[in-house]
């Protein structure tokens, strides 16, 4: 409720400011793409019963204007889906409607916002501020905007961050035509916190940030409602139960640049409801650049993650990337690796290749193969799940 | 008058401490000219046209927009803040450089798709910017120090006298093993003839359309590259440059770039 009266005060909050402006026009940037998908599963129809094929449409719409000689900005970003077979995948989310105010040393913003902690390519364990639509894609990357109010100051001993954030969004997970989908679906009539203001807990975190030569370097403590919640199999339902608990956590992420070697590493403590926990990732990326004297770049990445509860999904993986750029008039580009999980036989091998065919279109090709899956991994829901997707994004 | 003698000594010798200059000196003397005369502009904003153009002659043009801020520490690199706004997928991508001279250049992306900030490598030095025949050197490396340089003499071309120098990189990573300028007798660039790792001439640059700014610095507003091994064109175009404007420093700081981005 209070969450539409704030996108109807920032609606209202924007049309007087856009009045307020000089009658003439006023300088803006708008831009977007709409992106049609098709989805082909290898292994014919999923464990679950599920299509062995999928069409999706993707959209992204981006909105900038800068008002009074760029000391304010208004930021829309929206992107949403239809999906053939999951309607958990058919959303729209506001994922930057933010209002920001620029001081000498200080940023004032209220809104939406993503905001993006952390240095890997692979295992973002730090990246906290934002809900994950498993939905979207199941390895929880595609986020939600958060509605928060943030204040950041820019000091020369580097930047310090205050985020409050009033309104929590529950994780989305696929439905029952899902694919992949986890083997059991979410109840979403019985999600419950360990907060007492459940869902309307006001959420706080606070980041400092710098670059210090060739370090750079983030410090942050978030207490909130977990992103993650905890799934509980109901035996009576037979569906599973969301939990989410209080986290506490405090977490670095550094990227060190040394010549065409990057070093990077996220690591985290926190207390999650009662438990603690303990969570490190990191690795090496080393580009070759002028491969074989011609334009093309190629960038090799190995990255690791573990985490000391043994239930986590990911508590002990590998992936081993080579990430291909050709540096062409059609910025060609293939990403193709491996992720393996350290401790049992569950793997799975990725590839995505994508390429400009016109100027305002763009060709990705995307392909997720699975090894094979123990049965007690929680990937196992997935095993059959290998598949090809074809996305041409058009630009406007 | 003691003092009128000394003088008129100097001067006397002058001829002759300007013939017992080295090749390497001079060269480097005029170099240094040439590099000062782009220099003292404080700041520059511009809003800058790629036209790429294959053997067959299809054209794709290219837009970004940058700031520049002039490092008054002449030991120092600038720093830069450009943003993309062509080809459509690549729009609001900015990237932030700070420039040295003697080390590596720190470099942030932001990318719109991925919706973070990402500290890269600059070590690309020979790496081809948005697939033109321009590399990232080419924009980074114009500080003369970062080259050895030696007078060959003095070359005719269109009825003009320059100068033709040679350079020779002293950075790591440079996709050239030589340059080879001409430079006019107000110490412009004209021409820049590239040879790569191997020794062949690879692509040579030709700097046109000079505006003098401020009475004092002269800058080039196009530059056309032609690859001269796959016949490839890149021309590169200055639109709307002004100098001096008052950028504030905070600017080209790692989290203003969230200031500019999508």
């Amino acid at each position: 409720m209070l969450k539409k009266y704030i996108i109807s005060f920032l609606f209202v909050f924007l049309q007087y400011l856009v009045a307020s402006q000089n009658a003439a026009a006023i300088d803006y940037k708008a831009y977007g793409f709409i992106q049609p998908e098709i989805t082909t599963f290898f292994n014919g129809d999923g464990r679950h019963d599920q299509s062995n094929s999928n069409q999706s449409i993707f959209v992204k719409g981006t909105f900038i204007t800068y008002l009074n000689n760029g000391d304010q900005k208004i930021t829309i970003n929206t992107t949403g889906r239809i999906d053939e077979k999951d309607s958990e995948r058919s959303y729209i989310d506001f994922q930057k409607f933010k209002y920001e105010q620029y001081f000498d040393d200080i940023t004032l913003k209220i809104g939406n916002e993503l905001i993006f902690w952390g240095v890997n390519e692979s295992f973002n364990i730090v990246d906290i501020i934002n809900q994950s639509n498993l939905a979207e894609d199941i390895s929880g990357t595609k986020k939600f905007g958060q509605q928060m109010i943030s204040l950041n100051y820019n000091h020369s001993y580097g930047n310090f961050d205050l985020f409050i954030m009033p309104f929590f969004k529950e994780r989305i997970f696929p439905g029952r035509n899902g694919r992949p989908r986890l083997a059991l679906e979410v109840d979403k009539s019985t999600v419950a916190y360990e907060s007492s203001s459940k869902k309307n807990k006001i959420d706080a975190a606070v980041r400092y940030s710098t670059v210090y030569d060739d370090y750079d370097i983030g410090i942050a403590h978030f207490y909130g409602n977990n992103r993650s919640p905890e799934l509980n199999v109901n035996p009576l339902s037979q569906k599973l139960d969301a939990y989410y608990p209080i986290l506490s956590q405090t977490s670095l992420d550094i990227q060190s640049t040394k010549g065409a070697w990057l070093y990077k590493l996220e690591t985290l403590t926190a207390k999650n409801g009662e438990e603690r926990h303990f969570g490190i990732a990191g690795g090496t990326e080393y580009t070759i650049y002028g491969l074989r004297e011609t334009t093309s770049d190629l960038g090799i990445i190995v990255e690791y993650t573990f985490d000391d509860r043994n239930d986590f999904a990911f508590n002990n993986e590998g992936v081993l990337a080579l990430r291909w750029t050709k540096n062409d008039i059609k910025s060609t580009s293939l990403l193709a690796g491996l992720v393996a999980d350290m401790s049992g036989s569950s793997n799975r091998f990725f590839a995505e290749f994508e390429q400009r065919i016109r100027d305002d279109l763009k060709v990705f090709i995307d392909m997720s193969i699975n090894g094979e899956i123990d049965a007690d991994d929680f990937t196992y829901a997935f095993e059959e799940d290998s598949q090809l997707t074809l996305k041409i994004a058009k630009y406007f | 008058m003691k003092f009128a003698k000394i003088i008129f000594i100097i001067f006397a010798l002058f001829p002759f401490y300007l013939s017992a200059e080295t090749a390497e000196e001079q060269g480097l003397r005029i170099a240094k000219a040439s590099y000062e005369n782009g220099r003292g502009f404080t700041d520059m904003v511009s809003d800058q046209l790629m036209i790429l153009i294959d053997p067959k002659g299809n054209e794709v043009t290219r837009e970004v927009s940058s700031k520049t801020l002039e490092n008054l520490d002449p030991n120092d690199g600038d720093k830069s803040l450009t943003y993309f706004k062509t080809p459509k997928d690549v729009e609001g991508t900015v990237m932030l450089s700070h420039t040295h001279i003697s080390d590596d250049d720190d470099q942030w992306l932001y990318l719109p798709a991925l919706g973070r900030v990402k500290r890269i490598s600059s070590s690309n030095k020979s790496g081809a910017f948005m697939g033109s025949e321009v590399a990232f050197e080419d924009f980074s490396g114009t500080d003369y120090r970062k080259y050895e340089w030696k007078f060959l003499g003095e070359e005719m071309e269109n009825n003009e006298t320059f100068y033709k120098l040679e350079s020779y990189p002293n950075y790591e990573n440079s996709g050239y093993s030589k340059r080879i300028s001409l430079i006019d007798n107000l110490n412009r660039a004209y021409k820049v003839d590239f040879y790569d790792r191997k020794g062949e001439l690879l692509k040579t640059l030709y700097l046109e359309d000079y505006v003098l700014y401020k009475d004092k610095i002269w800058m080039a507003n196009t530059m056309k590259v032609e690859n001269i091994q796959n016949k490839n064109i890149t021309i590169f175009k200055w639109l709307n440059r002004e100098l001096d404007v008052g950028i504030n420093k905070k600017d080209f700081e790692k989290s203003s770039i969230l200031r500019l981005a999508d």
